[in-house]
């Protein structure tokens, strides 16, 4: 590990707020058929906070936000959610990752938003005056009101983030769960959603995301959750968990971690930096992000 | 003009034509969840399979509806579980259980003498020995159809969407699924007598994806996709009248005409941008839309 100098506090919120437990994972082997993917977690999420899951593919990311989402085989332990007064089961938003999206099918980005409020909406197909107005309200909260009547492929990478995102805030989730929001996109889209969610966590909105991107999205979140090889490798703040030691556990790889105070940035090419070719792709030491 | 009025004269002719319409607007309306879930050969092969259950009810001596609905109905259902086994795959299984049902009813042709007319009628249709008991079975399949897309309208399109993302949003998409494969085997056994078992797939897929190269939008796709497909049939019985043609032939034959000049349509409007045309044809195809 490399300290570089000391810094102002830390701008971020603190990991573990003191909201209650949303949902836990009590020693849980999860997967699907008869292949465990995620084998003995323990993980409690609380109401409130914005937790990052990274680890390199394969590694289980995806299959923890669906563990949480009721999609897996629960080989042994147990998952235990808090709902809302009154309700059975926690209301989750769900916003897969885009390259999962059939892009090719005829719907509007009103119609495919609307889905996220299947339920509420009744028996009829077509939605009430009320649920219009809620779907002018959330497109225009996310900056893509006007999109209403545009098709879902005729959009660009953010305004679909931002769609699908739409989607998963409709239904008033108790608990926002994103696979990979960030892959794919542009930096200043990426950086687009990336405020748009802190803005979302500020006004009250549980977020578990699952990220690749350790530098520019997992150092800026309260919390991050690292997975390697099926297990739970790391949970704590990125100060706590973004070190040498526990990214080689993870990621099977040498990495350097560049510290200024708040800031952290992670090398995951060490070879380079080690070598001559370190001068050619400058390790930034300024402070990232902030 | 005479002439042209001369086969409304025959009790048989307007039945087939009645009947002919119905069938094509239910295998348009229902081939719309068919085209978008990419399940074309699943009608292609139930039809198949179905055709093996008219043998086996016939030479059994029950009633070919309640001989082929059981069969429908336990064909969908095996085909739904080997499905659901990664190691098999969907395509494969369908392949697997249709084709053994649909040589279990040649062998039991071949076993008791030759191809009679009623199985004539099963393999490419016979639209003018439609009884007035099969019309009305037609029409009951219509309105269930009908009743079931109304009142799952939402869940049946979150479900087409994407599947995965929907019971997360807590759609029961296994019993959305069992719902409308049993909807599609109700479908086919009404279509054979009309259609036959060769011809039904036809109309389950072309009046929808001429209608996908139409629209962008899911509502006005399934409401052309009926149109077409009730229009189709009513035009195509009264032209085969004059051609002295296959009734179901020319159906079918007509809503492959209507595809191409959709097609035309399409790529000649694809030269103006804007149009979104280019973007459509690319969705039929099924390439990825950058």
């Amino acid at each position: 590990m490399v300290e570089l100098a000391p810094s102002a506090p830390g701008h971020r919120p603190p990991p573990h707020p003191d909201g209650e437990p949303l949902v836990e994972l009590r020693d849980l082997s999860t997967g699907y058929e008869r292949t465990p993917v995620l084998q003995n977690v323990d993980f409690t999420l609380r109401r409130g906070e914005f937790a990052g899951v990274v680890g390199p593919s394969g590694s289980g990311k995806t299959t923890l936000l669906r563990a949480i989402a009721g999609q897996t085989r629960r080989f042994a332990g147990a998952i235990e959610a808090t709902p809302r007064a009154g309700e059975r089961a926690l209301r989750l938003g769900y916003v897969p990752q885009v390259e999962a999206i059939n892009w090719n099918f005829p719907l509007t980005v009103g119609q495919a938003v609307l889905l996220g409020r299947w339920r509420e909406m009744g028996w009829r197909p077509w939605p009430r005056r009320h649920d219009r107005e809620l779907l002018a309200n959330i497109l225009e909260r996310l900056g893509i009101g006007h999109l209403a009547n545009r098709q879902i492929r005729a959009l660009s990478g953010g305004q679909q983030q931002r769609t699908f995102l739409a989607r998963a805030l409709i239904g008033d989730p108790d608990l926002l769960l994103l696979d990979e929001p960030t892959s794919g996109v542009d930096i200043k889209t990426r950086h687009e959603i990336m405020h748009l969610l802190g803005e979302l966590n500020r006004a009250g909105t549980t977020i578990l995301m699952s990220t690749h991107d350790l530098n520019a999205v997992a150092t800026h979140l309260p919390r991050l959750v690292c997975v390697g090889e099926g297990a739970l490798v790391a949970d704590g703040s990125p100060e706590e968990v973004l070190t040498p030691e526990v990214l080689r556990r993870t990621y099977g790889a040498e990495m350097l971690v560049l510290r200024r105070g708040d800031a952290i940035y992670v090398v995951e090419h060490l070879d380079d930096a080690m070598t001559g070719d370190a001068e050619e792709t400058p390790v930034p030491v300024a402070p990232v992000g902030g | 003009m005479g002439d042209l009025t001369e086969p409304f004269q025959f009790e048989f002719f307007v039945r087939g034509m009645v009947a002919a319409t119905l069938v094509g607007l239910l295998c348009g309306a229902v081939g719309v969840y068919v085209v978008l879930r990419s399940l074309a050969y699943i009608g292609h092969g139930l039809a198949h399979s179905i055709f093996g259950g008219a043998v086996v009810s016939f030479v059994s001596g029950i009633s070919f509806y309640i001989g082929a609905t059981l069969w429908g109905v336990f064909t969908v259902l095996l085909i739904n579980a080997a499905a659901r086994r990664r190691q098999i795959g969907g395509d494969a299984a369908i392949g697997i259980i249709t084709t053994c049902a649909f040589a279990l009813g040649v062998a039991l042709i071949s076993r008791h003498g030759q191809f009679t007319r009623d199985f004539d009628a099963a393999l490419f249709g016979e639209i003018l020995g439609i009884t007035s008991g099969d019309l009305a079975v037609i029409g009951g399949v219509l309105v269930l159809a009908a009743a079931v897309v109304f009142a799952f309208w939402k869940q049946l399109l979150f479900t087409t969407f994407d599947s995965d993302v929907a019971s997360t949003y807590g759609v029961p998409v296994p019993w959305v699924e069992a719902l409308f494969s049993l909807v599609l085997a109700a479908t086919v056994i009404a279509s054979l007598q009309v259609l036959g078992a060769t011809l039904i797939a036809a109309a389950l897929v072309i009046p929808p994806v001429t209608a996908r190269l139409l629209t962008d939008s899911f509502t006005r796709m399934f409401t052309l996709a009926a149109l077409l497909g009730g229009a189709s049939g009513l035009v195509g019985v009264y032209v085969s009248w004059f051609i002295d043609v296959s009734s179901g032939a020319t159906v079918v034959l007509l809503q492959g005409a209507l595809f191409a000049l959709a097609l035309v349509w399409a790529v000649a409007r694809s030269r103006w941008p804007g149009s979104g045309s280019g973007e459509r044809l690319a969705a039929i195809e099924g390439a990825a839309i950058d």
